[in-house]
């Protein structure tokens, strides 16, 4: 499965819930495969997705709040995933696409092949779902319910064999868009 | 910087609906950090910039937030302010502890403290130093730049080795 056919899967039970997607080839494939106004794509600050998705779910204790990261953005801001666990947000639902590659630097490998992110979320008060091919995604997903965060679902990604195009809207365009879906 | 003053400051900023105090602990600003812990508006995280990207959440859902941190980790965190703060304009007060303002301070601190205005003036953050007897312009300056959607920092300055 690659994470085109993830985002589409996953789309269906998100609907319209706020989305952070951290930079690189994430945002650009949910650009590409679901774009919305509740959308807030990370253009740059690699590995602070899932720190402004926990500032977004404290704050909006009523929705459901996504967070889309990757292995190696998560790798580079790990202490994040302490400071969820301490303030432990209901309502976040924290998915990392694991290609165990930072691909859109070339495709150099992280570490997430030699250690266990699922077994470090746990450990920090995570409840933890894996999907490893779409069939398991599809039964994953269909769990994670309102009110049970925060959660983690690590879904094993193939390597992206062709990405599409770059995110056109400015800066503040995406914030100020983001911003009104969630008022 | 007196106690009652850090104390003041920390409450007048919430009075003035200053929601969200996150950061990094610095001995610079310990009472007004502590004055938070006990009002239970403040969080700690692991790094500074990790505070950032918490604030900016906040102030994504319309919650205005101050970040908190020593200028080691502002200098930690100048790519997070450039490429997020500054690029997405989302507006965050930053309080920051200056080490290394007298000449005779601990070593490790000598260096950022020597270029610590060079980058402010570099990120085009605007700045005030905090003294006693300023600390309610002070405020009242941030509170304004908030309302205004601009970022801005206010500085502490060590003045004493402890």
């Amino acid at each position: 499965m690659n994470r085109k056919d993830a985002i589409q899967v996953i789309a269906k039970y998100i609907k319209d819930d706020p989305i952070i997607s951290a930079n690189g080839f994430i945002s650009r494939e949910l650009f590409n495969a679901y774009e919305k106004n509740s959308n807030f794509y990370m253009i740059g600050s690699m590995g602070l997705a899932s720190s402004i998705g926990l500032g977004v779910s404290l704050k909006n204790p009523k929705k459901l709040i996504y967070v889309f990261d990757g292995d190696g953005n998560i790798l580079m801001n790990l202490g994040s995933m302490t400071t969820i666990g301490k303030l432990k947000p209901k309502n976040l639902v924290h998915i990392i696409f694991d290609n165990q590659i930072h691909e859109s630097t070339g495709g150099q490998y992280t570490n997430s092949k030699n250690i266990d992110l699922e077994k470090i979320a746990k450990c920090v008060n995570y409840k933890t779902f894996v999907a490893k091919n779409k069939k398991e995604l599809e039964r994953e997903i269909r769990k994670i319910k309102f009110g049970e965060g925060p959660i983690l679902l690590k879904i094993k990604i193939s390597k992206t064999t062709k990405i599409g195009k770059r995110i056109d809207i400015e800066p503040t365009k995406i914030k100020s868009r983001f911003q009104e879906s969630i008022m | 910087m007196n106690e009652n003053i850090q104390r003041k400051v920390f409450n007048n900023l919430l009075e003035n609906r200053i929601e969200n105090f996150i950061g990094v602990p610095d001995s610079t600003l310990k009472n007004f950090i502590d004055e938070g812990i006990k009002k239970k508006k403040v969080i700690i995280t692991t790094r500074e910039e990790e505070a950032i990207g918490i604030a900016c959440g906040m102030q994504l859902s319309n919650s205005p937030s101050l970040v908190f941190m020593q200028n080691a980790g502002f200098a930690n965190s100048i790519s997070t302010i450039a490429s997020l703060v500054d690029l997405y304009e989302i507006p965050l007060i930053f309080l920051i502890g200056w080490r290394g303002y007298l000449k005779t301070d601990a070593p490790e601190h000598l260096k950022i403290g020597k270029i610590q205005n060079k980058l402010l003036k570099a990120l085009d953050l605007q700045t005030k130093i905090l003294k006693e007897e300023n600390w309610k312009t002070c405020c009242e300056w941030a509170i304004k730049k908030n309302k205004k959607n601009e970022s801005c920092a206010i500085i502490v300055r060590r003045l004493k080795n402890e």
